[in-house]
């Protein structure tokens, strides 16, 4: 199979552009051969052009992308094997399913000897959609498109599977049973796979690894762990998941910790943090850093301080309260809000471990 | 790696075959360049450059003395002169404002009927419109005739079913093909005081009525509209038809109701295209030359009037100004028009067009205020566009003692003896057919390709969009004396060779230029709301950029390029100006040149040309339409 | 299949449009206006084809119905069983094509030029040298050329053009709706009030002649005051005399139409009751426009087109010009025999009036623009 390779890709458009497509910035990563690889950000953030430069939609203004070591610039979509699902599917409104999934098989012969037939109705069996063959894409559902559009893009056994937002145009429940099946396939194949969404949830729910992406950059690529708890920037911290984000001042360091100062209250952090040795004494005095509301609790008697609850939402296993502490918007993922504690404190802590130092304030 | 796995391609002839097809939109489109370079750019340059050029030194003298001859541009000329003095000019506006006045009275607007209407009259003083002003007055009004009387045959058209429909559909193509001359033979015969009309209405013992000499303007009006208000419908109706209804359904059930769900469903699908057609109406009538003269007189004269006649005069300077100044104000026009078409996206689907309904399913139906409207439309579209045409085709067969058949003797004689130097009508008819083909196969690529290559490209595709539809914004004998001075008689090139384009070649192919906008206006806007996922996913999945375009976006947009194929192949058939330019001194004319080589002292046998050429075009296009039968012309 | 269609098309018009446009000066320059006309068998006109003259003339003369055009070429080739007439149809852009060809030093081909008119001479002498593009006749070569009746000269200083016909531009009116107006005064009366149809002098020969003619009557400085009072009356002035007269006249619009003295020719052929074709000649004048012939400075066969236009003034020729283009003869009437037809039918003004090359000269753009502001007037 295949591996990506993106090494300073940037692109710029001139201006008169109006589609609203995002710029990048030396964007470097490698998805791994068979890997389920995912971009993830607010919309604008470069996700979608760098997969469209990925699949040779967009030509990079500078830098490579290369498929096993083979750069790829210059050469056109149709010359790079890659299958493509867009979010709004792009069927072909005039041609039946089985004519859509074989599509690709005229240019590219189905492998080991099989017929275009066989082909078409082996990937149409793979998505659920045996016997569907001879309808016209407008008699399916939106979930049953989607899937015709991922039997299409797979027919021809492309190196590397690029999806953009396929799930996006569907309701939450489908999506779920969809996002289950894409992995099953994904994982029986094999096959190398980049995934764009908007949506940290199935981010983190799907990937082997992820790229948050944020204006046109990278922030972070790590597996959906690492992402979630050790955010390496505010922006992931702030966009994956919920959190907690302070910022502070290093107060004093010793060998057991860090205290630093935030909003006249002082927290005490595991030692070393905020310091590697090289930035400037002033620079070293500014840090940020985010606690995960799961562990933020009554019980910790450590680092505590006082939240007044603003609102809270049932979860089924847990209650999620929002609410703020000195202008610090704070969330709780609590067992339980009693009702006396409505529009009142509540007073919670915090292990040193559990603070996560981030990057850049 | 499947990327080196050996596709279907293995023989040389196939890798010729694979690169032409990789390139296939690429070579069109440099012979569309070319093409443009030669036959629009070259000849439309050679004329325009004596405007800012004068005895090899360039000036801008001649725009300046234009723009300040009040005979030209009326108040405005004064502001010309003097653009700084914005003291006096709001002064002088301030003024005229202050003479205007309303008033409210009882008039009788229809001639010779005692009928009192409450007549709202606004009195302004007159202002100095000027020679552009006046055109431009005319033209606007034109457009709103042309769309008013347009659009309800599209309604009918697209939402409707009865008998001869689709004939009908495709005959709405006619009043394009008709030489200037005879549309104005053809108003003057049903609308004169001894015309069709006042024959019919004199058997009802009403009038005879005064329908030309009573108002002059509303005649040139009703005769812009003959020819423009049939291309507002063909292309509303296409429109209409791809409309995608499940919307209007979706509408219906969030609680519309059906005129709500028509202003806001149907409505801003259907804009682009009467937009289209109205914009087109204007340019047509702002450029209007024969038909004004001829049915207004002077006193209706437009710019294109001036032109002609300092073209005449041998005046290239200043015709060519005036002709750069009506280029710009079509070209701004245009520019304003794509931007707001290119901020119109959505992208459809397959259309699923209205069901049409039956026109007249029963006796009480056929009562129903909306029927009755209806037959009242049919009976105005009787009148205006059938009524020329037919009183044409009656007068080719009558002289002063009643029922004749000496025009047609004529021309039979004319063909079976003529001799080689003479216009024959058979092969004016089977070069009209060659060339409206011939012509279709170009300008069908050409105006394609514009097409692809400008949608969904932001700014600069809506310039170089813009200036694509520069043949319709030139004016014809600007264009018809380019051709001649630059093709006919050859440009100079280095090495003593000289570049000459004449004959058959030359006329195809300068129809094919006046005629690839039509199918780029038509194919863009469907083009640009196709979903790019579609190209997309076929090239991911192998296809070529032009397998993609033929396998994908050409069938989704078949009913645009079938409709500018149409108004391609009649652009061809109809265009007299180049044509007789190009087929000077060759035997390369058409039916329209042989309709103004048979004009004489007496019109007759060329009359009975005009209706040969209706009767050759009609054909043509219901033939079309049955071997074509998917799609609908 | 549709791929390749497509693609034929394309590539095989780029093949054709390149074909056949690119000469090199000097190896044929033949091709002044239009590919190889096929006209005739001599189409190559090879250098050693000196009996071939090639004339070029309007429309009427040889395309229209029962043309002059054919006979003359005829009944000239029986004459001199050597020689060959070529015809030409008069390009469209008309003797303004010849002058930017001289003005340009390109070839003109034809030798003759059969349908001149004053404006037309005028107008070369404006915009070339005096006395350009056609060469001085030579009258000892023309024996018939005093049979030209008088009057009918075009005053044309180098004597390049010999008439052949002429017309009288008159009013054409309907006696059941109308009387005859006697005077130009007459058509600015409440009596003729919406009454005449003319044409645009910009763009029709009838309609410039008429506009002449009233300079010719009013003079330079009253010419404008009498068309503001013809305007104020209700004149209308159509593009053209075919829209005027079978638009507007025919379809009875109104009662009087500037056209022909020839009106009636016409209109007793077709069957037409002679009350709506009545002659008027105000202030008993006719217009006359001489047409005439001439030959190109550069024509290749000059003895040939003598020979021709001593033909066409001889008294069969004649006769064949009159009636079948209906127009009158340029000859004396004792050259000439007409059918009695023709003589009752076809009207003569008492005094023909021309505006001769001398007053044209410099002057006429200006008029007829002068004029076409004023009536424009927006």
């Amino acid at each position: 199979m295949t591996e990506l390779r993106l090494e300073g890709v940037s692109k710029r458009y001139g201006t008169g552009r109006d589609d609203g497509a995002a710029a990048l910035q030396d964007v470097d990563l490698t998805v791994r051969d068979g890997e389920f690889f995912t971009l993830v950000g607010p919309s604008g953030c470069g996700k979608t052009t760098t997969l469209r430069t990925i699949a040779g939609f967009e030509a990079p203004s500078k830098g490579v992308v290369s498929f096993d070591g083979e750069s790829m610039i210059g050469v056109a979509p149709e010359r790079r094997d890659v299958g493509v699902v867009f979010q709004s599917y792009g069927l072909f409104p005039h041609m039946t399913v089985a004519e859509n999934v074989g599509y690709g098989l005229q240019f590219r012969e189905p492998p080991d000897g099989t017929g275009v037939d066989e082909r078409v109705d082996e990937l149409l069996e793979l998505v659920d959609l045996e016997g569907m063959g001879g309808r016209n894409p407008d008699q399916l559902s939106g979930g049953q498109q989607q899937r015709v559009a991922l039997a299409r893009a797979l027919a021809p056994e492309p190196d590397l599977l690029l999806l953009d937002e396929p799930m996006s145009a569907l309701d939450a429940r489908l999506r779920e049973s969809l996002r289950r099946q894409l992995k099953r396939i994904q994982s029986t194949l094999e096959i190398t796979t980049v995934y764009v969404t908007h949506d940290q949830d199935e981010a983190l729910a799907l990937s082997d690894r992820l790229a948050v992406m944020n204006d046109g950059e990278i922030e972070q690529i790590a597996t959906p762990r690492t992402i979630y708890h050790e955010p390496e920037t505010r922006f992931v911290a702030e966009f994956v998941g919920d959190n907690n984000v302070f910022d502070g001042t290093v107060r004093a360091r010793d060998a057991e910790r860090t205290r630093v100062d935030v909003a006249g209250t002082t927290f005490d952090l595991p030692p070393g943090v905020g310091f590697d040795g090289s930035a400037q004494e002033q620079e070293r005095e500014r840090i940020s850093f985010c606690v995960r509301p799961a562990d933020l609790s009554r019980a910790v008697d450590q680092n505590r301080f006082a939240v007044n609850l603003e609102t809270s939402e049932f979860r089924g296993e847990s209650v999620r309260a929002y609410g703020q502490w000195n202008d610090v918007p704070i969330v709780l993922q609590l067992g339980e809000v009693l009702e006396s504690e409505k529009d009142a404190t509540v007073t919670v802590g915090f292990a040193p471990e559990d603070a996560h130092v981030l990057n850049g304030g | 790696m499947s990327r080196s796995r050996p596709g279907r391609i293995a023989s040389g002839a196939g890798r010729i075959r694979a690169w032409l097809e990789r390139n296939a939109i690429r070579l069109t489109a440099l012979v569309t360049a070319g093409i443009l370079a030669v036959m629009l750019y070259l000849p439309v340059g050679v004329v325009f450059v004596e405007a800012v050029v004068d005895e090899g030194v360039p000036t801008l003298g001649h725009f300046a003395a234009v723009l300040t001859d009040p005979f030209y541009f009326g108040v405005l000329a004064d502001v010309f002169a003097d653009p700084l003095a914005v003291g006096t000019h709001l002064g002088s506006l301030a003024g005229w404002l202050a003479a205007v006045s309303i008033s409210l009275s009882l008039e009788y607007p229809i001639p010779g009927i005692d009928v009192p209407v409450p007549w709202l009259a606004v009195d302004t003083p007159g202002v100095r419109q000027g020679l552009f002003g006046f055109t431009a007055y005319q033209a606007a009004l034109s457009t709103l005739a042309s769309v008013a009387l347009g659009l309800p045959a599209a309604y009918i058209l697209a939402n409707y079913e009865f008998y001869g429909r689709r004939t009908l559909r495709s005959l709405t193509i006619l009043p394009f093909v008709l030489p200037g001359i005879m549309v104005a033979v053809g108003f003057y015969a049903m609308f004169g005081r001894a015309g069709t009309l006042n024959g019919i209405l004199g058997v009802a013992g009403l009038g005879p009525f005064a329908f030309i000499e009573t108002s002059p303007l509303t005649i040139v009006i009703l005769a812009h509209a003959f020819y423009n208000a049939p291309l507002v419908a063909r292309l509303t109706v296409a429109a209409w038809e791809s409309v995608d209804t499940r919307t209007v359904e979706t509408a219906r059930s969030l609680g519309a109701s059906e005129r709500r769900a028509f202003r806001d469903i149907v409505v801003p699908q259907l804009a682009p295209a009467v937009l289209t057609g109205a914009l087109l109406t204007f340019i047509f009538t702002f450029m209007t030359f024969p038909i004004v003269l001829a049915l207004g007189g002077l006193q209706l004269a437009t710019v294109e009037v001036w032109i002609y006649d300092r073209i005449q005069r041998l005046d290239y300077a200043e015709a060519a100004t005036l002709a750069i100044l009506e280029t710009i104000l079509s070209l701004g026009l245009t520019y304003a028009y794509l931007r707001y078409e290119s901020v119109q996206s959505g992208f459809s689907q397959a259309p699923s067009p209205p069901p049409k309904e039956a026109l007249f399913p029963d006796l009480r139906t056929a009562l129903s205020p909306r029927r009755l409207a209806i037959c009242g439309y049919g009976l105005v579209a009787l009148v205006l566009f059938v009524g020329p045409m037919a009183s044409l085709v009656v007068g080719s067969f009558t002289d002063g003692t009643g029922f004749t058949l000496r025009n047609y003797a004529f021309l039979l004689e004319r063909q079976l003896e003529g001799a080689s130097f003479q216009t024959l009508p058979l092969p004016a008819i089977r070069n009209s057919l060659l060339f409206g083909v011939a012509t279709l196969a170009v300008a069908v690529p050409m105006g394609v390709v514009i097409s692809v290559l400008t949608a969904r490209t932001g700014r600069s595709g809506t310039i170089i969009d813009t200036l694509a539809m520069l043949p319709l914004a030139v004016s014809g004998i600007v264009f018809g004396i380019g051709l001649l001075q630059g093709l006919v008689f050859g440009i100079s090139l280095p090495g003593g060779w000289r570049l000459q384009i004449t004959g058959a070649v030359a006329i195809v192919i300068a129809h094919a230029v006046a005629a690839y906008p039509f199918v780029t206006r038509n194919v863009s806007p469907l083009l640009s709301n196709l979903d790019p996922a579609m190209v997309e996913s076929a090239r991911a999945l192998g296809a070529s950029r032009f397998r993609a375009l033929v396998d994908v976006e050409l069938p989704l947009v078949a009913n645009g390029i079938v409709a500018g194929a149409a108004f391609a192949f009649a652009i061809s058939i109809g265009e007299f100006s180049s044509t007789v330019i190009l087929a000077s001194g060759s035997e390369s004319y058409t039916m329209p040149v042989a309709v103004e080589r048979y004009l004489g002292r007496r019109s007759g046998p060329a009359i009975a040309m005009g209706t040969l050429l209706l009767l050759v075009t009609a054909a043509s296009f219901v033939v079309i339409d049955r071997v074509g039968g998917r799609y609908e012309l | 299949m549709r791929r390749r269609t497509f693609l034929g098309a394309v590539s095989g018009g780029a093949t054709l449009g390149l074909a056949g446009c690119l000469t090199q000066d000097g190896d044929d320059d033949e091709n002044g206006n239009g590919n190889g006309s096929g006209n005739g068998n001599g189409s190559g006109s090879e250098e050693t084809d000196d009996n071939t003259l090639t004339v070029v003339t309007y429309e009427s003369m040889i395309d229209g119905e029962n043309p002059a055009g054919p006979w003359l070429k005829e009944a000239f080739e029986d004459e001199h069983p050597d020689a060959e007439i070529e015809w030409e149809q008069l390009p469209s852009q008309g003797i303004n094509q010849y002058i930017d060809s001289a003005s340009q030093d390109r070839d003109i081909e034809p030798d003759v030029y059969l349908g001149l008119n004053i404006d037309d001479l005028v107008r070369v002498d404006d915009n070339l040298e005096d006395g350009g593009l056609f060469r001085e006749l030579d009258r000892d070569q023309i024996e018939r050329s005093d049979r030209v009746r008088d009057g009918l000269d075009m005053g044309d200083p180098h004597d390049r053009v010999l008439p052949y016909d002429t017309g009288y531009i008159s009013l054409v009116y309907d006696e059941s709706e109308i009387d005859e107006p006697e005077t130009f005064d007459d058509l600015t009366a409440s009596e003729y009030e919406d009454a005449l149809l003319a044409q645009n002098a910009q763009t029709s020969d009838p309609g410039q002649a008429f506009l002449l003619w009233t300079i010719d009557a009013f003079g330079e400085d009253g010419y404008l005051d009498y068309w503001e009072e013809l305007a104020e009356n209700g004149v209308r002035t159509l593009e053209d005399w075919t829209e005027s007269y079978y638009g507007a006249y025919m379809e009875a619009e109104r009662p009087m139409v500037v056209s022909y003295s020839t009106d009636q020719v016409f209109a007793s052929a077709e069957g037409n009751d002679l009350t709506r074709h009545q002659i008027a000649f105000p202030n008993d004048q006719g217009y006359a426009n001489p047409e005439g012939m001439a030959i190109f400075e550069d024509a290749s066969n000059v003895g040939l087109a003598y020979d021709f236009f001593d033909f066409v003034l001889s008294n069969e020729p004649q006769a064949e010009i009159a009636q079948r283009n209906v127009q009158f003869p340029a000859v004396e009437d004792e050259y000439v025999d007409l059918d009695d037809d023709f003589d009752q039918y076809a009207h003569v003004p008492p005094e023909a009036v021309t505006v001769g090359y001398d007053d044209l000269r410099g002057n006429l753009d200006e008029w007829v623009d002068d004029w076409a502001q004023q009536m424009a007037g927006h």
